[in-house]
Parts: C-alpha cells; sequence; structure tokens
C-alpha cells in the first residue's frame, strides 16, 4: 500500500466513510430495500452483458438465437434464467422501495429530488423489462408492445409522436426490435447509471430520512462501515440465493415466434408487473357517455401516475414534519390498487 | 480597462457570448437529435394486389382467410349469409390482431377480450371504434383490396 499512499492521500475519503451512521428504529428495515435493488441491478448489467455477447437483434434471428443460448451456449441457460429472474427481483424490490417510501413519508422536504429520481428509475426499470422482453420476439412480447406503444398513442397532444418513436416507423416491426435493443442495452443503461449516481449522492447528502413517529426520539446511530454494510451484504446473498434458486428450478419459457400477422395467443397476458394496467385497460367500456372510454382510461392512468410522481408537492403536512394521514391513506389506496389489480389480472 | 460610457462589463459581455455559443450549440444538437430519432415514417398502404382470388374468395362460409395489409393483419370475410367482405384484422382498441370466431360469429381480442360482430361494430369490452372495413374487385385475375373511398386503376398489362 506505500506505493499507492504515496501518490494518493485517502484519508479524506476515510473520515468520510467513518463519519456515515445510520439511525436504528422500528422502521429502519426499509432502509435496506434500496441496497438490495442495486445488488439485483449489478447483477443484471453483468448477465446481460454476458447475453449481449450471442443474442442477435434482428428480426429473423432473434428468437433463434435466444433457442441457440439456452441450448448450446456453455451456461447459457443460466445465464438468461437468472437475467429473467433478476429482472423480477429487481422490478419487485423496486415497488415495495417505492411503498416503502411513500408510507413512510420519505419524500418530504428536503428529499423530494430523491423521490422524483428514485421514481424515474422505477420507469426506466419498467421500460428495460419491456424492452427486455420484447427482445424475445416471440407472440406475447409482440402483443405486449404493440399495446405498450399503441396506447401511448391514445394520450393527446404528444401520442403520435411518442407512438412514432417508440417503434421506429408506423408498425412494431424488426424495427423496432432494433430500436429495443438500443434502449436495453444502451440508452436506458446510461441513464440508469446517470440517475442512479444522483440519488446515490442525494441518499449521501442527505443521510437516512427518519419517519416522522420517530423523530425527535433519541435514536441511537451506528456507523454504516461496517455494521449497516454488513448486513446488507448478508440480504444480498439471501437474495442471491433466492434468484439462482428460481433461475435453476424455473427458467423462463420462450414462446412461438412472433408472426405480425398472427391473432396473439388465447388470454394473453403481460408480465405481472403491467398486469395492474391491463386490468385496468378491460374495466374501462369503449364508450363512456359518448366519449372514447379508451382515451379516458389512459389519460386517467397517465393522471394518477403523474399525481403519485408530485406527491412530495401535495403533501403539505409532510413538508412541515407533520403527521399525514390523508397520504398514508393515498398512499395504501395506491398500494391496494397495485396489488389486487395484480393478482385479478393474474388469475382472471 | 473599463469605459466610462459602456453599458456592460467585460465580464457580462463574455458571458452573454460563452452562454449564447452553449445555447445555441445545444439547441441545434437537440433538433439534430430529435430529428435523427424519427426514421422516415412511411404509410399504411391505400390498397393491395392479391393473386389467386379464388384462395379468398372461395372459402367456406362463417370463415376468414388472412391477408398482408402492408405490415398489418387483413381478412377476407365470408358471413354465414355468403356475403363477402375484406376489413382490417386489427383492434380498435389497442391494435392488438383479432381472431373470427364462428361459433359466437364475432371477432374477438385475445388481449383486453374485445368482441366486434359481423358488422366490425364494437359490441364488447374496451374497444372504442368499428373495425375498418375496405372494398375490393376482382380485376385481370387479381383481387385487389383498396381503402374505402380510393380509386385505384391497375397498370394495364
Amino acid at each position: 500500500m506505500n506505493w499507492f499512499d504515496e501518490r494518493y492521500d485517502l484519508s479524506d475519503l476515510k473520515a468520510l466513510a467513518k463519519k456515515k451512521y445510520v439511525p436504528v428504529h422500528r422502521h429502519d428495515i426499509w432502509y435496506y430495500t434500496g441496497g438490495v435493488t442495486l445488488f439485483l441491478f449489478i447483477v443484471q448489467f453483468v448477465t446481460g452483458m454476458v447475453l449481449a455477447f450471442y443474442y442477435v437483434p434482428y428480426f429473423e434471428q432473434a428468437h433463434k438465437s435466444i433457442i441457440e443460448i439456452v441450448t448450446k451456449l456453455n451456461m447459457g441457460w443460466f445465464y438468461r434464467s437468472l437475467h429473467h429472474w433478476g429482472a423480477q427481483f429487481a422490478i419487485g424490490f423496486l415497488f415495495i422501495h417505492l411503498f416503502g417510501t411513500l408510507l413512510l413519508k420519505s419524500y418530504r422536504k428536503p428529499r423530494e429530488f430523491l423521490w422524483f429520481s428514485g421514481f424515474i428509475l422505477l420507469g426506466i426499470a419498467i421500460f428495460f423489462g419491456l424492452s427486455g422482453y420484447f427482445l424475445l420476439w416471440d407472440e406475447r412480447a409482440f402483443a405486449a408492445v404493440r399495446v405498450a406503444t399503441g396506447g401511448a398513442a391514445a394520450l393527446p397532444v404528444l401520442g403520435e409522436t411518442i407512438k412514432a418513436f417508440l417503434r421506429g416507423g408506423i408498425d412494431v416491426t424488426g424495427e423496432t426490435l432494433i430500436r429495443f435493443y438500443a434502449f436495453h442495452v444502451c440508452v436506458l443503461p446510461m441513464a440508469t447509471l446517470a440517475l442512479f449516481g444522483v440519488h446515490l449522492f442525494l441518499v449521501q447528502y442527505h443521510g437516512m430520512s427518519v419517519p416522522v413517529s420517530e423523530q425527535g426520539k433519541n435514536l441511537r446511530q451506528v456507523p454504516f462501515f461496517p455494521n449497516v454494510l454488513y448486513k446488507d451484504l448478508i440480504f444480498w446473498l439471501i437474495v442471491l440465493g433466492v434468484v439462482v434458486t428460481f433461475a435453476t428450478l424455473l427458467p423462463p419459457e420462450i414462446g412461438n415466434k412472433a408472426d405480425p400477422l398472427a391473432p396473439p395467443p388465447e388470454n394473453v397476458k403481460p408480465e405481472w408487473y403491467f398486469l395492474f394496467l391491463f386490468q385496468t385497460l378491460k374495466l374501462f367500456p369503449g364508450d363512456i357517455l359518448g366519449l372514447n372510454g379508451e382515451v379516458i382510461a389512459v389519460v386517467l392512468v397517465a393522471l394518477a401516475i403523474l399525481f403519485f410522481f408530485l406527491i412530495p408537492f401535495f403533501d403539505r403536512r409532510s413538508q412541515q414534519d407533520q403527521r399525514s394521514p390523508v397520504f398514508t391513506v393515498i398512499g395504501i389506496a395506491y398500494l391496494l390498487y397495485f396489488v389486487i389489480m395484480t393478482i385479478v389480472g393474474y388469475f382472471s | 480597462m473599463k469605459l466610462n460610457y459602456s453599458l456592460v462589463t467585460r465580464r457580462t459581455f463574455l458571458n452573454t457570448l460563452f452562454g449564447g455559443w452553449i445555447a445555441t450549440f445545444l439547441a441545434g444538437s437537440l433538433y439534430a437529435l430529435w430529428r435523427g430519432a424519427f426514421p422516415t415514417l412511411g404509410k399504411e398502404p391505400d390498397f393491395v394486389v392479391l393473386n389467386k382470388p379464388g384462395d379468398y374468395l372461395d372459402i367456406p362460409p362463417n370463415s376468414t382467410k388472412p391477408f398482408a395489409w402492408g405490415g398489418k393483419l387483413g381478412y377476407i370475410f365470408k358471413r354465414a349469409d355468403n356475403t363477402v367482405v375484406a376489413l382490417k384484422g386489427v383492434c380498435s382498441h389497442m391494435e392488438c390482431n383479432i381472431v373470427y370466431k364462428p361459433e359466437n360469429k364475432r371477432f374477438y381480442c385475445p388481449c383486453h377480450k374485445g368482441w366486434f360482430d359481423e358488422f366490425g361494430k364494437n359490441v364488447e369490452g374496451p374497444p372504442p371504434k368499428p373495425l375498418e372495413f375496405f372494398e375490393y374487385r376482382v380485376e385481370d385475375g387479381k383481387l385487389l383490396v383498396h381503402k374505402k373511398g380510393i380509386k385505384v386503376e391497375l397498370p394495364k398489362a
């Protein structure tokens, strides 16, 4: 270490690391949901790099190249399966992290930008999911992307522009596949790194948020290095074990190759994190008091998401560190809607 | 050196100059990126020409025969009463391909469970609009399917 120490003075960094303390209280388990998401994203980046060596993002070969990855490549089945299950768990933990943050009101002043950056990261993660499963180029993925991009077109004003941007044409075609590949392996990872950098910096800048109910108590503080980090690592190891077990025992399917001229399979469904939207779309009839039900559905969903995004501004009481039961109820309502619609969608 | 009657300081002048340079550069780059992100979109065809009209028109009643309407699905559909129509096989809700269910005499969209009757009317579920129908005619041994209200002349060979 002498060689290095002669050139670089790390004492400032070490002092900074020593200063990082985390409060202990009865809700502190939620602090671990962010870290595990980071860990799963690292797993995704690494397994994704391996898959990218072999995947062919061209519509005639995409489907076949995946079959070759899982049948011919050394450990290929494992990487694909791990990438699939890593994605499911990453998005699952992101939702847990989101609702934990929501219900503990960690978004309140001064941490609004933490909420916004995290929320956009969730949006990116969902787009990662959609673009990722479109790369399979199977019937279900094809239908899902037609619906997702076609649904965007129902938004007023910008809808058609968004649709053209996502599809790279008037239709979902091989062009869309190349585009989604570029999103999946280049645009979204870059955006994730940049935004995650902001997110992590803000966590360090503000320190951990303490819920209103625990504020003012004389909370014990434990050092992040090593106490909290070791707990993080324990949790990551457990989650890795679970993900690897799922990946080994439940390798994901691949459907029939997509055919733009064939109807989608009977009872086609999107990935689980789209089920609440899917079920919502089914609820709205085509005609509501003479208005276009599809547009109403898409606009209402967009407004509900926008309200969710801007919640730090609406929740005035939390801004002043007061208890805010109304927003607890709103948060629980969002959570219940998400959970119930996901379950109904799954079993419908 | 500061001029006695100058309206701007040297600092303001330079900030404006470089700020303007950066703003112009960013605006131009963003515009170029925006343009580059959109390919030439193309459009749906106004008509398609199909060989062997018999393959499409001589199907049993209460059944459909798919054809390619550009990159989308089209159907030649013979109703139970033997009338033959051409239509776009794409749901008016979220653009999934639809499928004909002979036992219900209805078109069905599996994505969000939408139903259309034999005349393309959206009768159940979320579809907001009826299906789009085409016109067709047989000419010189070819089946010509075209959008409603469009005049198509085949070149004489």
